[in-house]
């Protein structure tokens, strides 16, 4: 396994050999070579855009004629708006519920049906089902579920002895706990497929090996699992956080960021200020500040996960 | 059933405490009732999963006035199963099929290989940049659509794009998810076996062709999948980029029932069962490569 | 020197924006100059929203064709839900489709506004007696031509009436009238086991979630201003009636309607609602679903509630209008089609499916009642022909974001989540503080 037995080749030398030098330059080519198909369309129609975008949120736009520079008054309104502060609080509530549950509901689906087990192709279609069943579906169906007086959750709670269940989507301190769990539930059956595909990459010699040292199965968890999918786990992690500060469809149509603004998401307020508001400066301004958030976050895990690779 | 949650204990061998559980023998003594357990705890969880899906199928089997009903009703009074046959004549529904399959198409095949290649070069040749490249392409990830959306289109129809295949294909081929993925999946390639080869006079495009690229099944499977999935199921790109009523997929087909006032929903739903099954049918083949081994035996061979 | 970096980054990136967003310029000049040729074969291209399901554009298309053979009209077929985004997309990029259908009121501020509708002020003054005119005045100048004028009543069953052995509707109910009504039939159809279905309730009437159901009409019947510029107590009663009809399970409780994605149309037409303040689209939806012989409700309409009994029924309603892009291909033809469409042919054509033009005169009022499924009676007369209609939401720079504060605010007084006096001084403090 490369994270646990490879010698990395020694990170470039700041002055360069002569030999080093022409080392590097037919690397970099190659390097370039492999990149270049994906990147040359990478970088014409998302990067450009992007990159617009991000100048954009240095003027005012309505998305017709010429956009005008107002320097950085965008990120001053920023500061003080209101939505803008709801809304990232919101998107951090909403990114702090869904990573951790979804990591964990969808690492355990992939080792549940990771083995060879009768109907395995129909447990796992069965988990990845809620990713491909229409929103509206889900939607209506959650919302049926959650239904203060007539939803069987609340009607459970009442028989157990709870006498004031939550109104869940109607109500605004438990919109966000209900959104969060159905969005678990909607992604979790996506995250196993990735899992799925890391878990192949563990020679069972490993587990074999576990076994003999007489490592019982939460140990092999510990020590074989987990270490020789951190590169996966990694991936999902970055995935799963970007994912979550993205939310949009889900909030949709289960609340549509309501009741009031309890569910309100950074994607939605850039969408409303933008296509709706025709503000596209201060929309831009909304998605530099969600974008500088996120890559700070993505930094800090990439960091980390270079320190422990090593 | 919360009685055989707790602890596994009671098993006949003994083991003296403080030790770890060394034997096989308590893995098989446990085995009697953890399969069947497992089964029926998977069941029962399969269930809650196809709640919505069951809600879809009771939907596209009504008429729009019976959908949205407060209580819900899960078996129809009466099965309308005409509606199966009503919505191939109501929208071009085979045109919106075939449409969609070729972009999905298209746009997965090309997106294994962009992806597949360029993660090749992020993860198994160093030069100076590459990283920072490479986060580039992570960050941007982190730009929701919607902010880019009105720049993108106005470069689309600068280029004259806007209203073909071409200007989704593109759009959707070059993603940095598939960079990603395949990028993470290589770096549990061992260095040793790309140097081995190297060694033995293979080039780098060798390398990936007869190394990297059969060792990756699972993760191209998956990539794969999901790239079907995410594009078959894609709706706000193809409603931006397509106009004409004949390039249109499954999605935008379906919204037509949505009028400005009301909804056809039972049409919706039984347009949404039918958009499924192909997904279905792409996920069955594809999820056969998530099997043990099927990665390192490569390494072996 | 940051600022200046910033400065170039802008100016660099609003370049290419530009070069696409700007250069084809067709102008109202060259609109003026240019005449219509009543030979030369003409494609006119024209945005429209489902055009399936929205009958009256194939009805004014196929009239506008007969009437003119050597046009074609070609529709842009463009879905209902997120007609705007796709339009603001096109239009950003420089479209040069002809004719723009403007789904709402405040779709064709934006667009006036960013100057991208040629002026239509001749067209509009050559059509007399336009309702909802007014809406789309810009200092004077008009870049839209309505064609339709939707407006509220009340819908009511007639069989449920019948059923529990009330009076239909009069034609100057009150707003406590209403309520205690709707109170009324729930409570007698609950206790005569009159139910739609198995499981399901009769309720006295329908509150639809739509802000507009309680916003609007108050705004309409006291003039007060939804923009906020007198706070938001003009709103108390209309919304003190809503929660009396949802707390005595009068209608529908909000939480549920909005979030199971209930639909008025089967509240009403599968009777579980026996009265329903709705739109006048619904008329067309209604005689187009006994056509096809989806309901078989027996229906009728009367005019909004009022605050006191009049003859002058006060209700709020919203036009919809043809408008000629900038940089339309053919300017000539659309001017024409736009004039045709809001005309005496056009307003024929669109009666002549249920829909209600914006074109006032009786004979068309007439052609509007001898519909076959329409009732006749002299109440829906009466709520036919309202004393005044007036705009739904005030238009100016600010609407878009206040009308998202009153939706929120809407949704947390109708989901009892914050008192009602709260949430109205809320709203207050909140377009003062957020909107500018």
């Amino acid at each position: 396994m490369a994270t646990t037995t490879a010698a990395r080749p020694a990170p470039a030398p700041r002055r360069p050999t002569y030999v080093n030098r022409r080392q590097v330059r037919r690397n970099t080519l190659l390097g370039w070579t492999f990149i270049l198909p994906n990147f040359a369309g990478f970088a014409l129609l998302t990067l450009v855009p992007v990159v617009a975008t991000f100048g954009l949120a240095f003027t005012r736009w309505n998305a017709f004629g010429t956009p005008e520079f107002t320097g950085l008054t965008n990120l001053q309104r920023l500061v003080g708006d209101e939505n803008f502060r709801v809304a990232l609080g919101n998107t951090v509530y909403y990114t702090v519920g869904h990573v951790p549950l979804t990591m964990a509901a969808s690492l355990g689906l992939a080792l549940a049906l990771n083995r060879k087990i009768r109907g395995l192709a129909f447990f796992r279609t069965a988990a990845f089902f809620p990713y491909i069943t229409s929103i509206v579906a889900v939607a209506v169906v959650w919302n049926m579920l959650y239904n203060p007086t007539r939803g069987p959750i609340n009607q459970l709670l009442t028989t157990i002895g709870i006498s004031d269940p939550p109104g869940w989507t109607s109500d605004p301190t438990w919109a966000m706990p209900a959104v969060i769990l159905t969005g678990v539930w909607k992604d979790m059956g996506y995250y196993m497929i990735l899992f799925l595909a890391g878990l192949q990459t563990i020679p069972p010699e490993l587990y074999e090996a576990a076994k003999t040292d007489g490592a019982n199965a939460w140990q092999r968890f510990r020590n074989v699992t987990l270490p020789c999918l951190r590169p996966t786990t990694f991936f999902v992690l970055i995935m799963l956080t970007i994912g979550s500060f993205k939310v949009f469809d889900l909030i949709v149509v289960m609340t549509n960021g309501g009741p009031g603004r309890s569910t309100l998401v950074l994607s939605q307020l850039i969408y409303r200020e933008g296509i709706v508001n025709g503000q596209f400066g201060y929309s831009s301004a909304v998605a530099l500040a969600l974008f500088v958030l996120v890559l700070v976050i993505t930094l800090l895990q990439y960091a980390r996960n270079q320190r422990l690779e090593k | 059933m919360t009685t055989v949650v707790g602890p596994r204990t009671g098993t006949t061998a003994p083991v003296p405490a403080g030790t770890p559980a060394p034997d096989r023998r308590r893995a098989h003594a446990v085995r009697p009732w953890a399969k069947p357990l497992s089964y029926v705890l998977l069941t029962a969880l399969s269930a809650l999963l196809l709640v919505p899906f069951a809600w879809m199928v009771s939907s596209s089997l009504k008429t729009n006035d019976q959908v949205f009903t407060v209580p819900v009703q899960w078996v129809p009074r009466e099965l309308h199963w005409e509606n199966f046959v009503d919505i191939w004549t109501r929208v071009p529904m085979l045109t919106y099929l075939r449409n969609t399959t070729f972009l999905a198409t298209v746009i997965t095949v090309l997106q294994l290989f962009t992806g597949s290649f360029a993660a090749y070069g992020f993860s198994k040749i160093r030069f100076p940049g590459r990283d920072g490249l490479f986060l580039a392409y992570i960050a941007t990830i982190a730009v929701p659509w919607q902010a880019y959306m009105i720049p993108q289109y106005i470069l689309m129809q600068k280029a004259g794009l806007v209203n073909t295949f071409t200007a989704l294909i593109l759009l959707q081929a070059f993603s940095a998810f598939g960079v990603f993925l395949m990028r993470q999946y290589y770096m549990s390639v061992p260095d040793e076996l790309v140097e081995a080869a190297r060694i033995d006079g293979l080039s780098e495009f060798g390398i990936y062709r007869r190394i990297m690229l059969p060792l990756s099944v699972p993760a191209l499977a998956s990539l794969g999948l999901l790239t079907f999935v995410n594009t078959w199921n894609d709706f706000m790109g193809p409603f931006i980029y397509l106009t004409s009523n004949d390039l249109w997929t499954v999605q935008l087909g379906l919204r037509q029932f949505v009028g400005q006032f009301d909804a056809e929903y039972a049409m919706i739903m039984t347009g949404s069962v039918l958009s499924v099954l192909p997904i279905l049918v792409v996920f069955l083949l594809g999820q056969r490569y998530f099997i043990q081994g099927i990665a390192t035996s490569g390494l072996k061979g | 020197m940051k600022r200046r970096i910033l400065q170039g980054l802008a100016a660099a990136t609003a370049g290419a924006l530009l070069l696409g967003a700007c250069s084809s310029g067709g102008g109202d000049a060259a609109a003026a100059a240019e005449t219509l040729d009543p030979d030369a074969p003409v494609t006119l291209t024209v945005s429209v929203w489902n055009l399936e399901g929205t009958p009256e554009f194939r009805a004014l298309f196929d009239a506008y064709e007969a009437a003119h053979p050597n046009v074609t009209i070609e529709p842009v077929d463009i879905l209902a839900d997120d007609y705007p985004t796709k339009l603001t997309a096109m239009m950003a990029g420089g479209d040069t489709t002809d004719v723009l259908t403007m789904k709402s009121v405040m779709d064709y501020s934006k667009f006036a506004t960013a100057g991208q509708l040629a002026d239509v002020t001749d067209v509009v003054e050559g059509v007399p007696d336009l309702a909802g005119l007014d809406a789309y005045d810009q200092d004077g100048a008009y870049y839209a031509v309505p064609y339709r004028q939707d407006f509220w009543v009340t819908f009511y069953n007639k069989g449920i009436f019948d059923a529990v052995g009330e009076e239909y509707p009069s034609s100057d109910l009150t707003w406590d009238e209403y309520v205690d009504l709707a109170e009324t039939i729930t409570e007698k159809a609950a206790a005569a086991g009159v139910t739609p279905a198995e499981g399901s309730t009769t309720y006295g009437t329908h509150t639809h979630t739509w802000r507009s159901v309680v916003d609007a009409i108050a705004a309409a019947q006291t003039g007060g201003d939804q923009l906020g510029s007198e706070g938001y107590g003009f709103l108390e009663p209309y919304y003190e009636h809503a929660l009396q009809l949802q707390d005595a399970g009068a209608t529908l409780d909000y939480s549920t309607a909005s979030t199971q994605k209930i639909s008025y149309r089967t509240m009403f037409t599968t009777g579980q609602a026996a009265m329903l303040p709705m739109g006048t689209w619904f008329i067309s939806a209604l005689l187009q679903a006994e056509a096809a012989g989806e309901t078989d409700v027996e229906w009728g309409i009367a005019p909004m509630p009022q605050e006191k009994a009049t003859d002058e029924a006060v209700t709020f309603g919203a036009p919809t209008a043809f408008a000629v892009n900038k940089n339309a291909e053919n300017v000539a033809a659309a001017r024409d089609f736009a004039a045709f469409a809001a005309g005496e042919e056009g307003a024929r054509a669109v009666a002549a499916i249920g829909v209600v033009p914006a074109l006032q005169s009786d004979a068309i009022t007439e052609a509007y009642f001898a519909l076959e499924g329409m009732p006749t009676d002299e109440v829906s007369q009466a709520a036919f022909q309202p004393g005044e209609i007036v705009l739904e939401m005030p238009v100016g720079p600010t609407t878009a974001q206040v009308e998202q504060i009153l939706t929120e605010e809407h949704q947390n007084i109708m989901t009892g989540a914050v008192p009602l006096d709260e949430a109205l001084a809320t709203m207050a403090e909140r377009v003062e503080n957020e909107v500018g």
